[in-house]
């Protein structure tokens, strides 16, 4: 049959973002697919080797849209590591419970546009408004919605007010109660399982060697996660296990590695991070929020290599800090998760799938081209 | 720590094991290190050095069993800016290798998709470099550049 290329994104309500694959077509089937980024690079990287340590974080938050704070975490941990501070208790657990609210919003988001890749238009209309009551959370917390600007190395920048764990509380609460909603919705539909079931399988055995992190590597069957590998913020102190196939709750477990099993992994992910900021809540300690600072215009850090890895909902962030002992970084690099899954995997996972599935699959690994592109 | 043990060099640097390998001696290492459980290649990261005339490529590897993170890295000359590509190892380094030729101008033998990534129909230096002056590349091409408050001061 005669070949043909076909062009998805980046304008394409199935793309996950500003983003082109490049497909060719035999029929109905992929036969080669080739990934096309370049439409979102800002040049952070270069930026920051010109900036301040401190005036590099209103930038780095914006190299994930959905979910900022895991960047400002993870480069406040890398300068952390280099000027040897260990940061207040309590703004760890404050950490804590902004990572966790940061990484519902994200699922809820990737929750909603996979659904919709898969003609459920329902979902992303609930999700998006539901993610917005945890966005008034941040907006009390911190002052903005979507870029918080709130995780600086030495702690965060303000205390939590008295009145917000009620808040908080009021909103868990809430999205456990749409949890069930979404369960009659997506997760119990019989659409989901036709659609999903053995559909986009990352072979397991290549998983690993592949880069695949996160849910997505969960779902392999790997329980891995950086919260337990390399705890950060308080999450030693919280009691938590980690969701991976085939332990899946009161889903049933079908085949590893699928597009239905990571979108249960995230599902379930939810709960548990719910879980998680109750128990943080009842935890956190009373005591100083920040680390008393130096003036932030003549702040020299001490020369060395230093890199902080942290566990966003797409999988391992990690940065790569350089200093040469001066007032500006000499390098940051930054290790985003989508930088794998969404081009040597995502490539090689559409190779031989039905053009109806190139969306599903690219929603299900939740790829995020800004920290491809940073 | 077991990387440092394994390639008989290296010190500890908060927390992870930093290298330094001659650019011969990175492909064994690298095997050495996937053999004996750093099975996942983390990031290749590459550091321009402008004042000392090299640029250090940093290859991070992790180990799930031992929770070990490992960088190793590699210095090559400035003005003879080639390195063996390592993308047979893990197929991700073609992606981090085609970044790197991209922004730095480093060539990879051996790597077969060094096509433009990020930047496209882009006849400048590499922009990542150190000496690629973003400020006079704007004006040049721009004819102008906005006015920043405190820009006098380079961003303080």
């Amino acid at each position: 049959m005669k070949e043909y290329e076909l062009f998805i994104g980046p304008q394409h309500p199935g793309i996950t973002g500003n983003m082109m694959y490049h497909l060719w077509v035999d029929g109905d089937t992929v036969t080669k697919a080739e990934c096309n980024v370049g439409y979102l690079h800002r040049g952070f990287e270069k930026l920051m080797e010109s900036r301040l340590w401190m005036q590099n974080i209103p930038l780095v938050c914006r190299i994930c849209v959905p979910e900022p704070d895991v960047n400002e975490a993870a480069y406040s941990m890398a300068v952390e590591q280099l000027m040897d501070w260990e940061i207040p208790d309590r703004a760890k657990y404050i950490r804590t419970i902004v990572l966790e609210l940061a990484r519902i919003a994200a699922y809820l988001m990737a929750i909603g546009s996979y659904a919709g890749s898969i003609g459920i238009y329902t979902l992303p209309q609930w999700s998006m408004g539901d993610r917005d009551y945890i966005l008034d959370i941040f907006e009390q917390l911190t002052g903005a919605r979507v870029y918080h600007i709130y995780i600086w190395p030495g702690g965060v920048r303000w205390d939590m007010p008295a009145d917000l764990p009620r808040l908080i509380e009021k909103t868990l609460n809430y999205i456990e109660e749409r949890l069930k909603l979404y369960d009659d919705v997506l997760f119990e539909n019989r659409v989901f399982f036709d659609r999903a079931i053995g559909v986009g399988k990352i072979p397991c055995n290549k998983a690993i060697e592949w880069g695949v992190t996160g849910p997505n590597l969960r779902a392999c069957g790997y329980g891995y996660d950086v919260r337990k590998l390399e705890p950060y913020a308080a999450y030693d102190e919280i009691d938590f296990d980690i969701v991976s196939y085939p332990d899946l709750g009161k889903f049933d477990a079908h085949e590893a590695g699928d597009v239905y099993t990571r979108m249960i992994i995230r599902r379930l992910e939810i709960e548990q991070s719910i879980a998680i900021i109750r128990q943080a809540l009842k935890k956190m300690p009373e005591s100083e929020h920040i680390l008393k600072h130096p003036n932030w215009l003549r702040w020299k850090v001490p020369e060395g290599y230093a890199f902080a890895r942290v566990e966003s909902s797409k999988g391992e962030f990690g940065y790569f800090v350089v200093s040469d002992g001066g007032l500006k970084p000499v390098r940051v690099h930054v290790r985003g998760p989508s930088y794998t899954h969404g081009i040597n995997v995502a490539e090689k996972l559409l190779q031989g799938a039905n053009i109806a599935d190139v969306s599903q699959i690219l929603f299900s690994l939740d790829i995020c081209p800004p920290d491809i592109e940073r | 720590m077991k990387s440092i043990e394994l390639l008989g060099k290296g010190e500890e640097m908060h927390g992870r094991a930093y290298i330094k390998l001659s650019a011969d001696e990175i492909e064994e290492s690298i095997k050495k290190l996937k053999e004996n459980g750093f099975n996942h290649f983390v990031m290749l990261s590459c550091v321009d050095w402008l004042d000392k005339g090299k640029f250090e490529l940093v290859y991070h590897m992790w180990n799930y069993e031992e929770k070990e993170h490992a960088m190793l890295s590699v210095d090559i000359d400035r003005n003879n800016d080639v390195m063996k590509s390592m993308s047979h190892l893990f197929p991700q380094i073609e992606t981090y290798e085609r970044e790197i030729h991209e922004m730095y101008g480093i060539k990879f033998e051996g790597n077969n998709r060094l096509t433009p990534f990020l930047l496209e129909n882009w006849p400048h230096d590499p922009p990542m470099r150190k000496d690629f002056d973003s400020k006079k590349f704007v004006k040049q091409m721009y004819e102008s550049i906005p006015f920043i408050e405190g820009d006098e001061n380079e961003g303080i």
